[in-house]
């Protein structure tokens, strides 16, 4: 929702969107290098290939029959990608699914990168521990707890409950039973 | 560019946009946290904002 709605903004205004959803799935897969190239890839594929990755990927072809990037050449990628841009927002979700070995290593990068490059605001979503870890790197992170607002409850629920495939089997009192019992659910979370 | 990173996150994000319904988490994007983040170009120290809660409660979106 929050990628969305940055990127409609980034339609009228010169700036760029790049995200990512970590999962416990392909924690192998997702490296610190990796999840950083994801981020470049985003903001360098905008339109035709840039010429320093273009020259990074020759550079590398060469080498070892093609070698990978180490972190720090990634990230000064990322860097030269974030300068030709004017507003960078990168979202990460979940960072508590991502290899706990990975997430300082992660906030580290992200941290060289915020400091060198002012035009970027970063967008994080995680369990409630993960807050302390990301304070460590970043001291003045603003924290909003989610929790369910019964009105998007509400909502939802109608929304499912009206793409019912079954809809004569639904009665007012039903729908008002079905909300009633999801939203008693939640208030103990 | 599949040389730099073989995580294709436009897929997952997809899905949730497919997935999610309109309005429902729009209460953030007016939160002052929110508007003041997205608006703070430039500064820093206050790049990051952490969207933290329990497993289930909507921080990628409610389903």
């Amino acid at each position: 929702m929050v990628i969305d709605s940055l990127c409609d903004q980034a339609k009228k205004e010169n700036i760029a969107v790049a995200g990512l959803y970590c999962d416990f799935l392909s924690q192998q897969d997702q490296t610190t290098t990796n999840i950083m190239g994801a981020i470049l890839k985003q903001l360098a594929g905008r339109s035709s290939i840039p010429n320093y990755l273009r020259e990074a990927f020759q550079g590398a072809k060469a080498e070892f029959g093609g070698r990978g990037l180490r972190l720090a050449e990634m990230i000064g990628l990322l860097k030269i990608a974030i300068a030709s841009l004017p507003q960078v927002f990168i979202c990460i979700d979940a960072l508590d699914e991502c290899l706990p070995k990975c997430l300082p290593e992660l906030l580290q990068a992200l941290r060289n990168i915020a400091r060198e490059s002012p035009n970027t605001r970063i967008f994080l979503t995680g369990r409630p521990h993960v807050g302390e870890v990301v304070q460590r790197y970043f001291a003045k992170t603003v924290v909003i707890p989610i929790s369910p607002k019964t009105d998007d409850i509400l909502n939802y629920v109608e929304m499912r409950l009206d793409m019912d495939d079954e809809p004569e089997a639904m009665t007012n009192n039903l729908r008002a039973d079905i909300a009633g019992a999801i939203l008693e659910k939640i208030s103990d979370m | 560019m599949r040389w730099l990173s073989p995580l294709e996150p436009n897929n997952r994000h997809q899905g949730v946009r497919d997935e999610r319904f309109d309005g429902i988490g729009d209460w953030l994007l007016e939160t002052s946290e929110f508007r003041e983040w997205r608006d703070s170009v430039g500064e820093a120290d206050n790049a990051v904002l952490l969207c933290s809660g329990n497993p289930g409660v909507g921080k990628t979106y409610l389903r």
